[in-house]
Order: structure tokens, then sequence, then C-alpha cells
């Protein structure tokens, strides 16, 4: 009842501003509904989880890589292991619609599409012994399905390398005291690193404790460093200077051992995470802001200045994590699987870690909407579409019905202690901007608003840094997998010449889609952040292809809607948004119109002849993204094409079909273990 | 009075009992209690088993977008 009346509300509400407590309400029991109602369906008709089965914790224990864990403690794992950057940016980014699309599709999306998909995929390795997404694809799809799977992984590891590291360079860029305090988390990370090598190995919770102190002196520090004349000229650094400094920190990640530099990073971000997430949720219910973007903007028709294209389907793509992503089906085929104790938790832990996270995206969602449109835009738009110059781009704004003023920009920027905050698209200083004011309502007002706001710029950049350093180890491991394959030596993980091959390759991939973004004339993230979301949702499709393959194989004929709906779902809209990014007509929208819009102008001669190189090259980016979006989309598309051979085979009984579970090992252990 | 004290202390030490398991602080005590149990000769040091759990974790996916 509350959580129809409270989504009764923020939906049909208009014209004041609403509090943002209807929104934690709607979140909060539409959550309860769906894990106490949905989840317990799917636990017992559709998987039909079976606790007197022993687990590979069970069975495997080896106290390395199946340790059998308590459920509140997985759920901590796997819930640290999910949350990233994306359920803050998509939404901070979505928020251009208004407040109201991209509220409901995070809640509804979570309950029945990327829950779904975390906890069907969970259990579906657990049944494998932990096997990965890819191995599954391959066992129970075909052998194709799994190197499809395997192509997705990697192509949605660089391209989301690239659009999280364009996040950060927006949101360092002149600006000498985050770049001061991120650059202090370099040091303090090798100082953990060796402490935790070499002093106390493995004591993570002291290191911890030690590091998360450093970097807070840090975030102060940084203010000193942005006083300086001298310091804060060596801080203040260019889009193209950020560029190449995050290109050698990824290369140098990925290259040195893990212990070094990796890994104490991890340990930070994964305390300073927990506890700014803890913090945001901690002030959205202590000040209950009120949200005063409207539920609908003008930018519906599609031609917001953030990023372009209608809600169908930007906004399903916009919002990834926080509603469903298909990077979480790599880590509920991870780790997790290998530590679970018993079949019953699956729901606790791959369901329940997912609302929590839909959670997170609803509480950006509020952070963002709660600051003056006009404001939220004049951050977040791009210079070329709103004008370069203050007094222009505030008219610009203000004509859109989103009352803005350069004094009052001038203000805010001087009150979180940065010289601008005009044009810093990518979510990060906007998500900032509204975390320092729910912060600062809460704890010192006005005169902490420049510290809050570092703290959260410096809680963003080192989430997204650790997402950037993890993920290129990762993929320098798949690029050694796949290269070895046909030169055997650059296969070898020991052999440093290969290590330093490999992690070139695969930051100079990345970098390359971070280069494009830091010179493209609209900003970057308009053109990047939708490729993101295209390969995150199509890797999404790809682990509920291979859910949909298997639970007809067990004779889940009757209920299989569940994981084919949301399927289905998301083939609609990346195969949609992949069409409108390659061929719309709109050069905003359409890859392929935006280079065709520049190659006329150079054959017009409006482009001056001193920028026609750097036109030229924006137009083989625009035609190389117009590649790799057709790319993913016949991937998923050729996968389909696999998995409805196998269903049609299945289901006309022309073929048996064969289940690769692990065979049935009662546990051993008591009902209450 | 003693009952609710006991129960307090009770709930704390399962409380730093979680979080140190949750950060890793416990591994290498569960892993040498593991080892003990299926009667490995070559324990690991808490260095290198240290060193092989992040070279094992930082080889797959674990970070989420």
């Amino acid at each position: 009842m509350v959580a129809a009346t409270a989504l009764a509300t923020i939906a049909v509400h208009r014209g004041e501003p609403i509090s943002a407590t209807w929104f934690v309400l709607a979140a909060a029991c539409s959550y309860l509904v769906a894990y106490r109602l949905y989840s317990a369906f799917i636990s017992a008709k559709l998987l039909a989880l079976d606790n007197t089965r022993a687990t590979p914790a069970e069975r495997r224990d080896d106290g390395r890589d199946f340790v059998p864990t308590n459920k509140w403690v997985l759920f901590g794992h796997h819930f640290a292991a999910i949350a990233g950057p994306g359920p803050l940016v998509g939404p901070t980014l979505a928020a251009q619609f208004g407040y109201l699309p991209g509220t409901i599709w995070l809640i509804a999306g979570a309950a029945f599409a990327g829950c779904v998909q975390d906890f069907v995929i969970l259990f579906c390795s657990i049944r494998r012994d932990g096997k990965t997404l890819g191995e599954m694809a391959r066992e129970e799809v075909s052998k194709r399905g799994g190197v499809i799977a395997q192509l997705a992984v990697l192509a949605i590891m660089i391209i989301l390398l690239g659009v999280v590291a364009l996040v950060i360079v927006n949101a360092l860029k002149s600006s000498p005291w985050a770049t001061f305090t991120l650059a202090c988390t370099i040091p303090i990370a090798l100082l953990l690193g060796v402490y935790l090598r070499f002093v106390r190995p493995g004591r993570v919770l002291e290191a911890s404790l030690m590091g998360v102190a450093l970097v807070v002196f840090a975030v102060v520090a940084g203010q000193w460093v942005a006083n300086s004349a001298t310091w804060s000229r060596a801080f203040t650094l260019s889009g193209i200077a950020l560029t190449f400094a995050i290109i050698a920190y990824g290369f140098a990640a990925s290259a040195l051992p893990v212990w070094l530099l990796l890994a104490p990073r991890d340990y930070l971000s994964a305390f300073i995470k927990a506890g700014a997430i803890f913090t945001l949720a901690a002030g959205i219910l202590l000040v209950r802001p009120h949200v005063l973007m409207p539920p609908l903007t003008r930018f519906v028709d599609g031609n917001g200045p953030v990023f372009a294209g209608k809600i169908f389907p930007f906004c399903f793509i916009t919002i990834a994590c926080g509603a469903i992503s298909g990077f979480h089906s790599l880590i509920s085929s991870g780790t997790t699987p290998k530590m679970i104790q018993r079949e019953s938790h699956a729901r606790f832990i791959g369901y329940g870690a997912m609302l929590l996270e839909s959670f997170v995206g609803v509480m950006a969602m509020v952070a963002a909407c709660a600051m003056t449109p006009g404001v939220y835009f004049a951050i977040n738009s791009p210079a070329q579409i709103v004008g370069g110059i203050p007094e222009v781009a505030a008219k610009t704004i203000s004509s859109w019905g989103y009352p803005v003023s350069a004094s009052m920009m001038a203000g805010l920027a001087h009150s979180v202690g940065e010289q601008t905050l005009w044009n810093r698209a990518g979510g990060a200083p906007s998500l900032a901007v509204g975390m320092a004011q729910i912060f600062s309502t809460t704890i010192g007002g006005e005169r902490l608003l420049s510290i809050w706001y570092h703290f959260a710029i410096m809680f963003e950049a080192l989430f997204i840094l650790t997402v950037l350093d993890a993920g290129t180890r990762v993929g320098r491991f798949m690029v050694q997998e796949l290269c070895g394959r046909f030169w055997k030596p650059i296969g070898r993980l020991n052999w440093y010449p290969a290590i330093l091959l490999s992690s070139a390759m695969i930051v100079g991939a990345w970098g390359y889609f971070l280069y494009q973004g830091v010179v493209d004339p609209l900003g970057g993230i308009n053109s990047l952040w939708p490729l993101f979301g295209i390969a995150n949702q199509l890797l999404a499709a790809v682990a509920l292809v291979v859910a949909t393959t298997i639970l007809l194989k067990m004779g889940r004929m009757r209920w299989i809607w569940v994981t084919l709906v949301p399927m289905a779902w998301l083939v609609v809209i990346t195969m949609t948004a992949s069409y409108e990014k390659i061929f719309s007509a709109n050069p905003r929208i359409g890859f392929l119109s935006f280079a065709n819009v520049l190659a006329a102008q150079i054959g017009t001669g409006t482009i001056p002849a001193a920028k026609i190189l750097e036109t030229r090259r924006i137009i083989f980016n625009q035609r190389l993204d117009a590649v790799v979006t057709a790319v993913l989309a016949a991937m998923i598309l050729v996968l389909l094409l696999e998995a409805i051979a196998q269903w049609h085979a299945i289901l006309s009984r022309g073929k048996k079909p064969v289940l690769h579970e692990s065979p049935y090992v009662a546990t051993q252990w008591a009902e209450g273990d | 009075m003693q009952f609710v004290w006991w129960k307090m202390r009770l709930g704390f030490a399962s409380a730093w009992q979680g979080l140190r398991e949750w950060c890793g602080d416990a591994a290498y005590e569960r892993y040498r209690e593991c080892a003990k149990r299926a009667g490995q000769r070559r324990v690991l040091s808490a260095q290198e088993f240290y060193v092989e759990q992040l070279n094992k974790k930082y080889s797959r996916p674990n970070r989420c977008c």
C-alpha cells in the first residue's frame, strides 16, 4: 500500500517541488514487495532451490577458492563487487529527462530484470561448480555462443574503461584541488601495498583505516594547494594532459605487481565507497531535500543537451547499472558462487544485493534532481550546445525554462572551491554538487560545502580508478589469452615482455576511446555513454539468453517468461539504440550523419584550414563508433539465433536436452549450520 | 543485566568477525585451518597466501561498472 501510494505520488505530482521522502518510500517499499513475493516465487517455482544439495563451497572447501562464507559477509562481498560508479553516473545523466522515467526504470528494471539476471546466473553457476558466464554459454548454448560471450566481455571492458576514464577527466579538468587529492591516493596506495606485503601481511582492516585517514587529510590539504598560486598551477591540468596521465596510470597498474598499487587502492575504495553510500543515504533521510527537477522535462523529445535521444530507448541504456547490468553476470559467475554456503542464500545475495544497488541509483537520482534544474543543465551541458561564454550559456539554458545566471554559477563554483562549474559533462561534478549540498545541510553548513564537494569528487574518482585499474588488468589477461592462441609466448603470464605488450594493447584500446571522447566537439559523453550502455545491455542479453536456455533444458517451460521477457526487452532496446546511433539522421544521435555533416563542412570550406586535420580525425572516430556499435549488435543477433535453434530443437523434442550440471551430492551440514 | 551484557558482547564479537571476514583479514586463518584439516604438508606463509590470493582475485572480473 505504501509502495503504491508513494509511486502514485511521484508519478502524478506536478507543479510544486516534491519531497525526497516519497522516492525513498517508493523505492524501499517496492523492493520489499519484490523481494518478499517475486524472488520467493523465483526461488520456489523457477529455480526450485534445494538446501539438501551441497554447494561447491561445501564440496570443494579448500580455504583458497572455495570457501563457505556467512551469507551476510558474502552479501557484503557481492555488493562491494557489483556496486561501481554506474549507478551513480547513469541516473545523474538520465535526470535530463526529469526524475520520473529514470526512477521508474530503476525500480521496475531492478525488480523484474536486473535482480532476476543476477539471481538466476548465480544459481546456474552454483550448480556448475562456479563456472563463468563464457564457460556456461559454451557448454549450454554453443561453442560459438561461448566465443561471443568472451568477445562481448572484452568489448564491454574496453568501452567501459574509456567511458569511466572520461568521467574522471571531466571531473578533474581545471580543478587543482581534486587533481591533487586524487594524485595523493597513488603514494598512499603504494605505502599501504608495502605495509600489507612486508610489514603486516594481509592485515587489510588496519591498513585501510590508516589509508582512509591519509586520504581524508589529502582532501583537506587539497584546499591549501588550490589556494597556493604555484601549486595550483602545477595541478591545473587540461583534458589532454589528464588523458595521458590516466593512460600512464592504467598501464602502471596493469604491469606492476598487483599487491603494490592495484589491491591497496581497491581496499581504500571499498571502505570509502561503503562510508560514502551510507552517508548519502543517511543524509537524504535526515535532510529530506526537495526534488526541484520536474517529473518530465522538455528534453523527452530527444534534443537533450547532456546526450541526444528520446526516452525510448536512451533512458534504458543510459541507466544500466542500477536497473540491469550485464557486467553483474560476471560477478555472479565469478567468486560468489564458490563461496555460497547454501543454495537458498542465492536469493538474498543475488536478488537482494542488486536491489540495494538499485537503491543507490535512486539516491543518485535524488541528489541530481535536488539541485536547481538550471544549475544541473549548466554543469552537464557541453559548451558546443549552450555556448562557451557564461552569460551566453546562462541565457540559452534560461530560454529552455530552467533559469540560471552567470553570477549564480560563479557563486556556486566559489563556494565549492572550483574555478568554474560550467560545461563539466560526465555526471560526476553535478552529483558531487548534489551530494555536497545534502552533506553540508547535515554537517558543517556552507562552511564545509567545498570540503564535502571535494570529498564527493574524490570518492567518485577513487571508485572509478579502481574499476579502471582492475579492469585494465583483467583486460590484459584476456588479451594474453586471446593472442596466446596465435602466438604462444604472449600468453605466458610470467614473461615480462608479454605483460608489457598486452598491457600496452589494452591500455591503447581504451585510451583511444578516452582520447576521442576528450577531443569530441559534443563533449564525448554524448557519443560514448550510449555506446557503453549498449555494450553493457548486450552482455545482460547474453546472460539472459544463457539463463533461458538452461531453464528450458531443466524443463521449466511454464515459468520461462521470468527470464524471456527481460531478455526480449533488452534485445529490443539494444537493437533500437544501435540502429539509432548508427543511422539516425539527427547528427547529435547518429554517428554516420554527424560524420557526413562534418565531411560536408570540409567540402564547402566552412571548416578553417587549421582545423581540417582534427575534423578528419573526428569523422574517422564517428565512423569507428558506428562500426563498433554494428559489431556489438551483430554479436547479440548471432547468439540469439544460436539459442533459438537450441530452443526449437528442445521444444520440438528433436534433441534430448543435455544439462551440464554437477551431480547431486547431499549436504553434510545440519540445517542450522 | 548480565544477560544483556553477554548478548551485547556476543553481538559485537560476531560483527567484528564479520567485518574481518568481509575485508579479508580472516582469510589466512581460514586457510590454515582448512589446510590443517586436510592434512596438507606444505602450508603457505601469510605473505605467500596474501600474494597468491591477490593474483587470483585480480585476474578475473571482480569490480563492476
